[in-house]
């Protein structure tokens, strides 16, 4: 019986059936679960970059935000750029304050930069070189600009540095409003 | 029935003996490819040790109505079962294990271990047998993990598990190579090689 050419069919699709139920409740228990942490997870990497920001209202979906204090003030914004990397594309973070000056950045988690090299970016030293820095600043010490690139890993280094650029030149005539 | 000691040996036998990595030859690719700290190896050991646990327990439960002809789909369905259910699980209750290993987990699919314990293992073994056997091919794959995880760590970067293990002149110029994929292959053979000598003596 268990070698006979209908048996062959119908485990085949007894073993589907019982792996997609299996999955679509599996999925379904943690679709909601995996949401909050997601969106979670995207207000402790904006409030990393601008810690004194109580709210963040999206400008542009998936790009902007305004950080507002408590009293709902726009105290800064927060932008997103994904700049070409080595291994793909890098998520950084970049917060302004009002004057137009950055407050910090930060890179995604889920870059997929030479650990040991590239990876490097999300190190603090290599981060904290952009604090405070304006656009003009912003560069890397070989193009003329001020921030020391990561040893190895100058495509990464310029990928941070073109990304917070842009950030600015694109998104800081929200500061303005 | 067999006596305690030689189903004691589908555990140990993993380990060394018939370790899957280094005298068996499976599973070499997400071994090289996730290697380069020792925090991302033991990761990847866990996760892999996790599915192939139940890939095993589950092939061996269904192994007498499974017609030979067509188990290989059906170990494929319950593996990638298995798999996208601890990528769900991990990705909603443990997010911070998640960021290490995200892009890991779906590699385990295609891990010849696994595929490759069920089909000359579990098909032909009892539900307790094939859990011993999982038992030691992780032990082993864990170990082979924890070693090259540790090396390439260490020579490449300077550190252990993050922290610094070398003086600082080594990490201000350390062997950068291993951190790459010639440095893994590099490696393995050499590991290779001594697990071969280790075993031509012991004959």
């Amino acid at each position: 019986m268990v070698n006979s050419k209908a048996w062959m069919v119908i485990s085949l699709v007894l073993t589907c059936i019982i792996a997609a139920v299996a999955l679509s409740q599996v999925y379904s228990i943690t679709r909601p679960v995996i949401d909050d942490q997601a969106a979670e997870a995207l207000k402790a990497s904006l409030s990393e970059v601008l810690p004194e920001a109580a709210e963040f209202a999206e400008l542009e979906p998936g790009t902007v935000w305004s950080a507002d204090d408590a009293a709902g003030n726009r105290i800064g914004i927060v932008c997103k750029t994904s700049p070409r990397g080595y291994g793909g594309p890098v998520t950084v973070i970049v917060g302004l304050d009002t004057t137009g000056r950055i407050t910090a950045i930060g890179i995604g988690a889920n870059i997929r930069e030479t650990p040991g090299l590239g990876l490097k970016a999300r190190e603090a030293w290599f981060r904290d070189q952009f604090r405070g820095k304006t656009e003009s600043e912003v560069a890397l010490k070989r193009d003329n600009g001020t921030i020391d690139a990561i040893s190895a890993a100058t495509i990464t280094s310029r990928a941070v540095t073109d990304g917070v650029k842009q950030a600015i030149t694109q998104y800081s005539h929200y500061l303005s409003r | 029935m067999t006596n305690p000691p030689s189903r004691w040996q589908y555990f140990t036998s993993g380990i060394i003996k018939e370790n899957p990595v280094l005298i068996l030859m499976i599973g070499l690719c997400p071994t090289l490819a996730t290697s380069v700290s020792v925090r991302d190896a033991l990761g990847m050991a866990a996760a892999t040790s996790f599915v192939l646990l139940g890939s095993n327990l589950v092939v061996s439960l269904i192994r007498k109505v499974v017609p030979a002809s067509v188990r290989i789909p059906i170990f494929i369905i319950v593996i990638s079962t298995f798999v996208t259910i601890i990528d769900y699980v991990l990705q909603a209750y443990q997010p911070a294990l998640y960021r290490v290993l995200g892009v890991f987990v779906p590699l385990i699919v295609v891990n010849c271990i696994i595929l490759g314990r069920a089909e000359a293992f579990a098909y032909g073994h009892g539900v307790f047998d094939s859990l011993l056997d999982a038992l030691g091919k992780s032990a082993g794959y864990a170990l082979v993990m924890l070693v090259m995880g540790s090396l390439r760590e260490i020579l490449a970067a300077g550190t252990w598990f993050g922290y610094a293990v070398t003086p600082s002149w080594f990490r201000a110029a350390p062997v950068l190579f291993m951190i790459f994929p010639p440095g893994a292959f590099f490696l393995i053979g050499i590991l290779k090689g001594l697990v071969n000598r280790l075993t031509a003596q012991k004959t």
